[in-house]
């Protein structure tokens, strides 16, 4: 059986960054594996880098660094831990 | 719907889908199987390298002839090239030489084995290229250069253990060739180069580093993530894409190794798993229109999704999520 999750990023749609049917959750919601004994997820502790600046240990919508991409990244993106499976977090 | 530009949705309907993300997962499976080639396309392209193969061989015994990019990887669209290479058995780099180049390029045009055949001797990598009077393929030959085996190699393995890294870079490579960014030596991005940075997104992401989700389930999600990384967020200047031995993707900064630093900072940075302080895509100068497009095509989806997401099924009926990025220009299959 399949769960589907809706990714939890914005909590209220009416905030200042995108409209109800502008809304990221339209598009980003993953059909998600169940996690049970024979399927655990596994914390990604060597995988976690960030995008901005390089490092390891978070992902680049946390970076502290001063941004480098000119492009801004209003709504957030798949490259967060909030998108890390909520046993995970 | 009949289309010409989007064949791939004929007959494949799925309007009906509640997540506009699944409707985009489908028809990207739907796209890769309509240019996919036929049982006939594959026979025809391995019928055209034996045949050459043979011929080489024959001419030359103590020769070895392999081939590598997209066709030896099997991430090849219709109509791509066949690379090839002829290798001395002891590696002695006997036919790398211009003797070697001419007398086998007037081989092939002798034994009408291709039309068009040009000989490249002045280039960095000297070839020969040539039309297969069979199939119409463009054909290259090189000499002596093992590193495109040894990349081969590497991709085979890749696809083996990512799920989803063959669709993906299938979709990306279509998308980027429609727009003639995906030649090196007008600044585009590589084959190989595009396989590095869809399996480094692929096995980063945070889904698929915890394995919570099956990638050949999310394409459609996972293809608009890639275009919103690369198009909108990665940091050029300062973060380069890196492979370690076991071919584990992690970043890097370019601050760390001398071989990553340009005057110019706004350039991708991909590490040769097979040599730390090579820059893959050295070539790719024009970053600035790749970048755009990645971020136009994050833009024009996400753009569709939403429209559909509020449209009628009426409305939705043959429409195509996937055809405002990719078009199909050729032959209809
Ligand atoms: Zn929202
Ligand atoms: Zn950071």
């Amino acid at each position: 059986c399949k769960q589907r999750r809706k990714f939890n990023f914005c909590t209220d749609c009416n905030s200042k960054t995108h409209s109800a049917d502008r809304c990221p959750n339209i598009w980003r919601s993953y059909i998600t594996l169940p996690q049970n004994k024979a399927h655990k997820f596994k914390y990604p502790a060597d995988l976690i880098y960030c995008y901005n600046c390089a490092e390891r240990g978070h992902y680049g919508d946390e970076c502290l660094q001063q941004r480098v991409s000119k492009t801004p990244n209003i709504n957030g993106s798949a490259f967060t831990g909030e998108n890390l499976p909520r046993e995970l977090r | 719907n009949n289309n010409p530009r989007y064949p791939w949705i004929r007959n494949n309907d799925h309007s009906k889908q509640i997540e506009i993300s699944d409707w985009l997962t489908m028809e990207i499976k739907d796209f890769i199987k309509y240019i996919s080639p036929s049982a006939e396309e594959i026979q025809a392209r391995n019928n055209t390298v034996g045949r050459l193969r043979e011929c080489i061989t024959g001419m030359w015994p103590d020769a070895e002839v392999h081939c590598f990019g997209s066709f030896a990887t099997d991430l090849y669209l219709p109509g791509s090239d066949i690379d090839m290479v002829v290798v001395s058995k002891a590696r002695n780099n006997k036919y790398d030489n211009r003797s070697s180049l001419y007398q086998l390029s007037s081989y092939i045009r002798n034994n009408k084995l291709g039309i068009n055949v040009e000989t490249i001797a002045k280039a960095k990598v000297p070839i020969i290229k040539f039309v297969d009077p069979a199939t119409k393929i463009h054909i290259d030959i090189s000499f002596e250069r093992t590193n495109g085996i040894k990349a081969a190699e590497l991709i085979i393995s890749w696809i083996k253990d990512t799920p989803g890294l063959r669709e993906l870079v299938l979709i990306v490579k279509q998308f980027l060739a429609v727009r003639r960014l995906n030649v090196v030596h007008t600044g585009g991005l590589g084959g190989f180069a595009t396989i590095c940075l869809v399996r480094s997104f692929l096995k980063l992401h945070p889904r698929m580093a915890t394995r919570s989700i099956d990638p050949l389930e999310n394409l459609g999600v996972l293809l608009i993530e890639f275009f919103e990384l690369y198009g909108y967020n990665f940091g050029y200047d300062n973060t380069v894409v890196a492979f370690d031995e076991d071919g584990d993707p992690y970043y890097v900064s370019k601050n760390s190794n001398a071989a990553f630093q340009n005057r110019n900072p706004f350039t991708l940075a991909i590490q040769d798993p097979h040599d730390k302080n090579n820059n893959i895509s050295r070539g790719t100068f024009n970053l600035r229109d790749i970048k755009r497009a990645f971020g136009g095509a994050f833009e024009l989806l996400v753009n569709k999704c939403y429209d559909m997401n509020q449209a009628t099924y009426k409305e939705r009926l043959g429409q195509s999520v996937l055809g405002d990025i990719i078009k199909y220009k050729g032959k209809q299959r």
